[in-house]
């Protein structure tokens, strides 16, 4: 028995989904796309139900792929039971998306959720009255406060069925699915899409375009369009007749702060340095634990354990990746994204995309692509994933480029351990300082050359809310196993790689080939370049090597001032790590992920060979 | 008895199986067809004899190979021709169903073939030809843009109440339209910061918007 919860996004899924399922939850994800299905299992007197949380989307007609995918799931059949789940304070917005939903004829129940938000908001919904008009159970829950959650699953076993109500269509748009059944015998809901031009059967295609095109002509409107609106009035009736105005409690509009420029852009800042302030603080501290005790309690004992020198290296590799996985990513990442969930929780995130929205446009893409880079600060593999949320390829590619180039938390180990550490803190902020130039330059390059129209912002605002732990930690946790089930595999793998190949000694060999570069144009030592090599597998790396290869964790008495700084920056620049280019040539191809590391090599040796000549 | 009204006959028994997915009582074929019930009673007699319909236990009228064969023929004959005539000739429904009803007798079964394929192709090249022409007509969404000249969204101010009225540009209207940006529907400017990015209150909800998705906004204002 599977079955699927469906909604507005922000209409209260993830919680109730959380609450039906408590822990124990899987994502999964749905083959061919980025998009993550969150699935859990509930035993319901003694039957083994799965449930699973469908992406948050405002219409089943449109081509995003979160839209393309539910879509799909409905076609298809995938779950058993539907629960559709409606938001009570923007009931007629979110009826809209019911509207489509019937058509698919699922068998369902319709749960009006955040009841005791609308009862603060003066609004009283006859449940009754919405389930005659629906032709559907109706069940009011308030999954904040888990008020009638419990009584989901009995009504949904018990009495889901297939809703009545049915949208009274424009009749040229009912005359034109009456003879597409009959000439094609396409079904409803089908004809209805293949209007919209959403279908992948030429034929039917061809002739819902030519009736369409009809029908645009006599009616000065889009059939698009013309859907919409009928769909949206019946919406309007039904919440008119089951919604009923009482007072309305006045509360204060943080809003009048949030998204004004002033004082809203410096709040912004604000709270953007402060968390990655933060993040920075306590992800060092954790960092220091972890990394100390991983020394003490398993890394001493496997080099006590004095195994074959071949076994010994392959294991010590393997014990390394894990501990610079949890000891160093794992404090820094996991923080940033708390913090992020709980930002995103609060409804903060919808502002701050309005607010960036003027300073994003100046970087060829518009407020939404905030979200990616604020991440990238913590991890560039989630970031990648996270830019589906932008709606056209050209947007997506310049992010792409840009992201690559934000110093996460793994290049912020690098700068603050080699520049801060042994050249100087100032000098530590004039690298991110050239990095923010060089991605500016690169947003206004490729706002020239790349291929593709701009789509501009149009987000939902989420209203402000209080976060809730549970939730903040539950997402927070579902991000970082992207994390771990993505870039900690292949940084065991490379790093057993690394180590093989320092065993058979062919980084020697490596250095005398690259030291003409190393040497004469970097200015650096030749041993650099190993260190430079193993920071594309893992950022951090770059500075452990160099310690090792130097020889002494003092790097300031082996090397100048102006090679550390030169090695710091040519490393931040230098490719994006293992990780990152799996992750891009999933999202965006393997033409796309070739060209961002060619051009993060060219531009990290460039700047490299630049600050030499200047500088020496 | 006449062809065509052995072929009415074959096409209402027909037609009732596939509805009801049983076969008719002489008393429901003839108030299907509006006939008193010993006419019908006579006319399946001749019906029987000739081998198109056979009587089951019960009294239900079924139909033998024969008769269902001519029977679908017809109803395929008939929607064939409707659709014609309302569909590429342009008649009112009713009416072409009428007009189908006398010359589904007449017409050979080679001309209903070539009717329905001219049907396709009619839609079909219409529409790849109106493509040909020029993309800009599906480009827009409120046709003849021109006589969009009503002010944009964008050029309303903080507070002010409008009617949308049309939306320009295919691409982001779809999105528009799913959270309740529809022509006719009141919206108010919540805020607007100095680029022109502006927060719409659309049915109860705010919606964040770029500047240049603001501009292709046509609205009235209200006062």
């Amino acid at each position: 028995m599977k079955i699927a919860l469906l909604g507005n996004p922000g209409a209260g899924k993830s919680l109730i989904f959380n609450q039906l399922t408590g822990l124990g939850i899987e994502v999964n994800r749905y083959p061919g796309s980025s998009v993550c299905l969150e699935c859990g299992n509930v035993c319901y007197k003694k039957e083994k139900i799965e449930i699973i949380d469908l992406p948050g989307i405002y219409s089943l007609d449109g081509s995003s792929e979160e839209e393309v995918l539910v879509r799909k799931f409905l076609e298809e059949a995938k779950a058993n039971i539907i629960v559709a789940v409606l938001d009570a304070t923007k009931l007629e917005r979110n009826l809209y998306l019911f509207t489509q939903v019937t058509e698919f004829s699922p068998r369902l129940i319709v749960v009006v959720n955040k009841i005791d938000e609308a009862q603060r908001q003066g609004l009283i919904i006859d449940s009754d009255q919405l389930s005659v008009l629906l032709g559907a159970p109706v069940l009011l829950t308030a999954a904040s406060e888990g008020r009638d959650i419990d009584r989901i699953l009995p009504l949904a076993l018990g009495s889901a069925k297939v809703a009545t109500v049915k949208v009274p269509y424009d009749h040229h748009i009912e005359a034109a699915l009456n003879s597409l059944e009959k000439t094609l015998g396409t079904p409803r809901y089908k004809g209805l899409l293949a209007l919209q031009g959403i279908t992948e059967d030429r034929m039917l295609l061809d002739s819902a375009g030519a009736i369409a095109h009809e029908i645009e002509l006599r009616h000065r409107m889009s059939v698009r369009q013309i859907i919409a609106t009928n769909r949206h009035n019946l919406a309007r009736k039904v919440a008119g007749a089951a919604v009923s105005h009482g007072d309305r409690k006045k509360t204060y509009d943080l809003d009048s702060l949030l998204t004004r420029a002033f004082p809203g852009v410096p709040i912004l800042i604000a709270i953007l340095f402060f968390l990655l302030l933060s993040v920075f603080v306590i992800g060092s501290w954790m960092e220091g634990i972890i990394v100390e005790s991983f020394t003490r309690l398993v890394i001493a004992p496997f080099s006590a354990l004095a195994l074959p020198p071949l076994w010994d290296r392959i294991g010590f590799s393997m014990l390394i990746a894990l501990q610079a996985g949890f000891g160093i990513a794992f404090p820094f990442i996991f923080t940033f994204y708390l913090g992020l969930s709980l930002l995103e929780d609060t409804g903060y995130m919808t502002r701050a995309a309005f607010l960036a929205d003027r300073a994003m446009h100046r970087l060829g893409l518009h407020g939404e692509a905030i979200i990616p880079m604020v991440i990238g600060f913590g991890c560039t593999v989630p970031a990648v994933m996270s830019l589906r949320i932008l709606k056209t390829r050209r947007e997506q590619t310049i992010a792409a480029f840009l992201i690559s180039m934000v110093p996460c938390s793994a290049r912020t180990v690098v700068i603050a351990g080699i520049v801060a550490a042994f050249v100087g803190i100032f000098w530590a902020f004039s690298i991110y300082l050239i990095v923010f130039v060089l991605i500016i330059f690169t947003a206004i390059i490729l706002t020239r050359i790349t291929p593709g129209e701009q789509f501009g912002m149009i987000v939902e605002m989420s209203e402000i809310r209080r976060p809730q732990a549970r939730l903040v930690i539950a997402k927070s946790w579902l991000r970082i196993q992207e994390f771990l089930f993505i870039a900690m595999p292949l940084l065991i793998i490379t790093s057993i790689a690394l180590g093989l190949f320092q065993y058979f000694g062919l980084t020697d060999l490596f250095q005398q080939m690259v030291s003409p570069i190393t040497i004469t144009l970097l200015g650096l030592p030749a041993y650099a370049s190993t260190a430079l090599v193993f920071g594309v597998f893992r950022k951090e790396l770059a500075f452990e090597t160099l310690a090792v290869l130097a020889g002494t964790a003092d790097l300031g008495s082996v090397m100048t001032s102006v090679q550390l700084y030169t090695f710091a920056i040519v490393s931040v620049l230098f490719v994006p790590c293992t990780s990152t280019i799996a992750v891009l040539y999933r999202q965006l191809g393997a033409r796309i992920t070739a060209l961002i590391s060619l051009y993060t090599v060219f531009l990290g040796l460039l700047i490299g060979v630049v600050i030499n000549l200047i500088m020496k | 008895m006449q062809p065509s009204l052995r072929e009415d006959y074959l096409e209402a028994i027909q037609n009732f199986i596939e509805k009801y997915s049983h076969p008719p009582l002489t008393e429901e074929l003839a108030a299907a067809l509006g006939k008193p019930e010993p006419v019908v009673r006579s006319d399946l007699d001749s019906l029987i004899s000739g081998g198109d319909v056979s009587l089951m236990p019960k009294g239900f009228i079924s139909l033998t190979g024969q008769g269902q064969q001519t029977g679908k023929r017809v109803i395929k004959k008939h929607e064939t021709l409707q659709c014609f005539l309302s569909e590429i000739l342009g008649m009112d429904s009713s009416s072409a169903s009428d007009e189908a009803c006398t010359l589904e007798h007449a017409v050979s079964d080679e001309t209903i073939d070539r009717l329905g394929q001219l049907i396709v192709q009619q839609d079909g090249r219409g529409y790849r030809e109106r493509r040909r022409q020029g993309k800009k007509d599906k480009t827009a969404i409120c046709p003849g843009g021109a006589d969009c000249n009503y002010p944009s969204i964008s050029d309303c101010s903080e507070g002010e109440i409008v009617v949308i009225h049309c939306i320009q540009g295919q691409a982001c209207a779809k999105r528009l339209l799913d959270l309740g940006m529809v022509p006719g529907e009141r919206a108010s400017v919540k805020r607007k910061l100095s680029n022109g990015a502006l927060v719409v209150q659309v049915k109860g909800c705010d919606v964040a918007l770029s500047p240049e998705i603001a501009s292709a906004i046509g609205v009235e204002r209200c006062a």
